[in-house]
Order: structure tokens, then C-alpha cells, then sequence
């Protein structure tokens, strides 16, 4: 137990220090600030107003109102944002496969997902978390929800769990590389993909995708089902129990994405020099 | 210290015919061929020692070194260094190693170099009182002070190595991994870089193993090479006995005051242009005094010099050339 704790404090110490050279960083490139801060916000505050004008036109979607939209929408772009943050860097390593970049990381006595994710932290997601937070209150007032303990601790565990299934999505997709040994950057489909599927009540799909969603790909459990449960929008979904089962899948899918992260290290090849 | 036992390395290489035909006929029915990198690989390295691992590009240098430094893992065999299986206890043996590639920096790009090695410091959790005193150390050897404040994007590429040869110090590995770690670099650069590893090994007891094409490191730096050819092990042992063994000779160059240069019977005369003729002879067979005594009854010289047989006699042979 002393191990794993004087572990635990080594990598919050790292992180730390990491944290603080991505700041610097930034500060280094003043410049790149103002351009994220403005085009990644209106990204989604864009895709909040297609939503509110099709909700205006057509009533509802799916049975699911204007409020509920916003929240389900909101709750979306927080673990976008927070997979933004940690787990962008899985959009790339097919690159770091091909150029050799996981040497170094493999020569340091620290976890080589630990440090290709957190060495690369990206603390520019947090503008993507600013509309997401945003719209995400903005449907909390709508639909009236009691703010309780109960419910901030469903919202994280749901997060939490929410953001865990998108890095390990990336995780998978990304470990791909070291079998191909050739580098696709597939940010941009599995972003599209996520958009459509968590920001919209995913019961609008045909069934045979939902199972898929729901089953093989579980992005069905980012928001849809958890937000189903938590605004009772479906009484099939135990409100308590889901935002749990949210985490429980996020870590399965940690977990299943490490496993197979490992296996294709060890056919890493590096890179010619 | 590091005990490397029948280290192989295969990879599947996918074959592919040219043409846009072969191109299509690789999608339906890829040719896959096993290539044998590195074959076999067994020797023992004792702490304090300075390997170097020559051999032609392809050879298998850097994949040797890249599985011994716990980055590559190998198909078969294994890496002990003190006595642990870097493969399966990479986390905890790389305590004990640092790892410089020559192109590669694992430097921030963006901040300043002090940045890197705080970084460092966190990483290897290094206390501040042996942080400071390993720095003040380096900065002997390599005035690495001076350019401490300086971004690394600002660097020249002998800053930038001399910075990542202190980042890989500020732990104090028992074991420093080069690989071809002057490469690109200018007559100075090169010379602080010997010089701080002739240091580290000799002050700190680092054992220091180093892949390179560069004569003058290996002259300066290695007494024990190891020569590596299509994945296997050539030579290995002391540089001076390889030579003495694989080129045991010398050669005489005689400058004559006319153009007759007489033939010396246990001589093979290798050139002769004009006033100049050069004379290779066996050390073990005759001495150079003798030949030149010998030379004198016939023909009046003006000068002499002795090249010796040299390591770039050894590549020639190792290399196939």
C-alpha cells in the first residue's frame, strides 16, 4: 500500500511540473491564445444555436425538449473538452509509432501512456469547456433540476466515466498504428462520430446502431443513457445506478485500451536512425 | 553489470513488387518476410568499461542498443543490466540508465533548457541538494551554465547535444547509452563531448556504451569495440589486440633523393611515385630501424615516416570493403 501511495505522489508530482511547462508554453506563443479562444467556443456555441433553431422549428426531437437538448448537449462538450484536454495526444500516435517517438518515453521510469499523455497535456481544451459549462447550466435552469449532493456527484462520476470511454476510444484507434505501422489521423472521424452520436439523443438512430453505440462502441454511455436516467426521461433507466455504469464502462474501456496499448508496444519498432 | 544473453531481434518486413500491380497484389496477398536484425548477441559488460559498437548502416547497432537501453523488446533473449531484465523491469532498471540518440533531443522544444532538466529532476526524483551538486558538476566538464537560460529552438546543434548529455546525467546513471552521439557535430563540439565522457567514466565510474562511425571516438574513447555485420557479432575485445590481430602490420614511407627506390626482400612495396615509395611490413616479422638500415646500403633517403595500421584498416575489413 506505502508503494502504490508514494507512486500515486511521484506521478501527482510530475503532473504537477508538467502542467506548469504547458503553461509556460503558452505563454511562449501568446499569440496561438487569442485564435483558440475565439474559433473553439463558437464551434459549439455554433452547433448549440442549429440545435435551438431545429427544436424551435420542429417542438422537440426525439421527445426530448429544448431544455433537456441543452443539458444532454452540454454535459457533451464538458467530456469532450476534458478528453480534449487529456487525450488528444491519442489522435497522434500513429506519428509517434512511425518517427520513433516512444523511445524516450520507454527510457523513463514512469508509465509510457502516462507520459505521452500528460508530457503533451493540452491546456487549450479549456476553451472548449467554457460553452460546454455554459449550455450545460443553461439546460440545468430549463429542466428545473434540484442541484443536490447526489446530483454534483452523478454529474462527475458521469464525467469522469464520459471521459474515460472518449480517451480510451482514441487509445484503441490510436494503438492501431503499432500493428499497421502507418500513421491515419483519425481525430478528425472520431470527432465527427462522437459529435453526432453524444450530443444528440442517440434514440433517434435505427436500433442496429444503437446496439452498436450501446454495445460494441459504447459511446452510448458518454451522455445518452446517463442523462436519459438522470432527467428521467426513460423510467427503464435507474437514475442512481447509470451515471455509475457510465464509470464502470469508462474503465472497462481504460482498461481494455491499456491492454492492447501494451500488446502493440511490444511490437514497437522504433525508428532508423 | 549489463550481461547480454543470445539477444535476437526478427521483424516482418512486408515485400512488396513494384508498380502500381505489385502495389495491389501486396493488398490481397502481402508477401511477408522475416528479417533477422540481430542474432544471437551474448557478452558481458563490466561497470566502468567504454564499449563501442561499430559496424556498417543496417547492421544492427542501433537495434542492439535500443533493445539494451529497454526501448526495443527483443524477440528472443534478454538484458540484465545489474543483474534485472530491463524488458520486464524497464521502470525501475532505467533508474540506472541514460540514453542519449544523436538526432533526437528530449529536450522542450519550446522553453528554456533549465525547464527540461526541472522537468527531469521531477521525473527521476532527484533530490535538490544532489541535483545541484550533480549540475555544478557537468557544468565543469561542459559549461553547461552558460546556455541554461537559452530557449533550445535557439540552440545549435553542439549546445543542444551538450544539453542532452546533462539531461541524461542529472540522475547519475551507473550506464550511459550513445547512440552515434557526434554525428553532425563541428571539431569542438566533438572534442567537449569525448572529453566529458572520458570524465563521467572516470570520475563517476560510469560504464558508457556507444554506437559510432566516427574514427577519432573510437580511437579516443573505446578500449573495447564490438563489431557488429548483418545482425551478428564480428569481433569483440580490446581495440589495440584487434587491430594487431586483423591488420598486424605497419607501413614505411621513404623519401628517396633520386627515383630509384630499391625493393626490400621481407617488404611488400605498396606504392612508389617518384621520390616517395611506401614499404608494408609485418610488426611481429621486422622493425622499421632494420628495413630503413637495410634501404640505406642501396640508395641515399631524405626522409621517413611509420603509419600504423589503424582502426579505419578494421571498419574496411568489417564493413566488407
Amino acid at each position: 500500500m506505502g508503494k502504490v501511495f508514494r507512486e500515486l505522489i511521484h506521478y501527482m508530482d510530475v503532473t504537477a511540473q508538467v502542467i506548469k511547462m504547458a503553461v509556460m508554453t503558452i505563454i511562449e506563443y501568446p499569440s496561438n491564445i487569442v485564435g483558440w479562444m475565439i474559433s473553439n467556443p463558437l464551434q459549439f456555441i455554433m452547433g448549440f444555436a442549429i440545435i435551438k433553431f431545429v427544436v424551435e422549428s420542429f417542438g422537440e426531437i426525439n421527445g426530448w425538449n429544448y431544455g433537456q437538448l441543452a443539458f444532454l448537449y452540454g454535459l457533451s462538450v464538458i467530456s469532450h473538452a476534458l478528453s480534449m484536454i487529456f487525450f488528444v495526444q491519442g489522435w497522434f500516435m500513429g506519428y509517434y509509432v512511425i518517427d520513433g517517438d516512444f523511445d524516450r518515453y520507454l527510457t523513463r521510469p514512469l508509465g509510457v501512456l502516462y507520459q505521452f499523455f500528460f508530457t503533451n497535456i493540452n491546456i487549450f481544451g479549456v476553451t472548449d469547456l467554457i460553452p460546454g459549462i455554459l449550455v450545460f447550466i443553461y439546460g440545468c435552469v430549463k429542466c428545473e433540476v434540484t442541484v443536490n449532493l447526489l446530483f454534483i456527484v452523478q454529474v462527475v462520476v458521469i464525467l469522469i466515466g464520459a471521459t474515460l470511454i472518449r480517451g480510451g476510444i482514441y487509445i484503441l484507434l490510436g494503438s492501431t498504428s503499432f500493428h499497421t505501422r502507418s500513421a491515419v489521423d483519425f481525430g478528425q472521424y472520431t470527432q465527427e462520430i462522437m459529435d453526432k452520436t453524444t450530443m444528440y439523443p442517440l434514440s433517434m438512430y435505427p436500433e442496429s446502431m444503437q446496439f452498436i453505440l450501446t454495445y460494441l462502441i459504447p459511446v452510448g454511455w458518454i451522455s445518452f443513457y446517463p442523462v436519459s436516467a438522470l432527467l428521467g426521461i426513460d423510467s427503464a433507466y435507474n437514475a442512481v445506478l447509470v451515471p455509475f455504469i457510465t464509470l464502470g464502462v469508462g474503465i472497462l474501456v481504460m482498461i481494455v485500451a491499456g491492454v492492447y496499448f501494451d500488446v502493440g508496444l511490444r511490437k514497437y519498432e522504433s525508428a532508423g536512425n | 553489470m549489463i550481461d547480454v544473453q543470445d539477444l535476437s531481434k526478427d521483424y516482418v518486413q512486408k515485400r512488396k513488387d513494384p508498380g502500381l500491380r505489385g502495389a495491389l497484389k501486396g493488398l490481397v496477398k502481402p508477401e511477408r518476410k522475416l528479417v533477422h536484425a540481430v542474432r544471437d548477441l551474448s557478452f558481458l559488460i563490466r561497470e566502468g568499461e567504454i564499449v563501442g559498437f561499430i559496424g556498417p548502416n543496417g547492421a544492427g547497432k542501433s537495434t542492439t542498443i535500443k533493445m539494451m537501453s529497454g526501448i526495443l523488446t527483443p524477440t528472443k533473449g534478454r538484458v540484465l543490466i545489474d543483474g534485472r531484465d530491463i524488458t520486464r523491469y524497464r521502470k525501475e532498471v532505467v533508474r540506472n540508465i541514460g540514453v542519449v540518440f544523436g538526432q533526437r533531443t528530449q529536450l522542450n522544444w519550446d522553453l528554456r533548457l533549465g525547464e527540461s532538466f526541472e522537468l527531469l529532476k521531477h521525473i527521476y526524483q532527484i533530490d535538490q541538494s544532489d541535483y545541484d551538486r550533480t549540475l555544478d558538476e557537468l557544468d565543469q566538464i561542459l559549461g553547461i551554465k552558460e546556455i541554461i537560460d537559452k530557449p533550445v529552438r535557439q540552440m545549435s546543434l553542439g549546445q543542444r547535444v551538450k544539453g542532452d548529455l546533462v539531461a541524461s546525467m542529472l540522475h547519475s546513471p551507473k550506464v550511459l547509452f550513445l547512440d552515434e552521439p557526434t554525428i553532425g557535430l563541428d571539431v569542438s563540439a566533438k572534442f567537449a563531448l569525448r572529453k566529458f565522457i572520458k570524465e563521467i567514466n572516470r570520475v563517476r565510474k560510469t560504464t558508457v556504451i556507444l554506437t559510432t562511425h566516427d574514427l577519432g571516438d573510437i580511437q579516443e574513447l573505446c578500449e573495447r569495440i564490438i563489431i557488429i555485420n548483418h545482425g551478428v557479432m564480428m569481433e569483440d575485445g580490446n581495440l589495440s589486440q584487434i587491430v594487431d590481430r586483423i591488420a598486424p602490420y605497419k607501413t614505411l614511407v621513404v623519401e628517396y633523393y633520386d627515383e630509384a627506390a630499391p625493393e626490400h626482400p621481407r617488404c611488400e612495396m605498396i606504392l612508389h611515385d617518384g621520390n616517395v615509395a611506401k614499404y608494408r611490413f609485418l610488426k611481429n616479422d621486422i622493425t622499421a630501424a632494420d628495413i630503413i638500415a637495410d634501404l640505406s646500403k642501396t640508395a641515399s633517403i631524405k626522409d621517413v615516416s611509420i603509419e600504423e595500421a589503424g582502426i579505419d584498416d578494421i571498419i574496411k575489413i568489417a564493413y566488407g570493403a
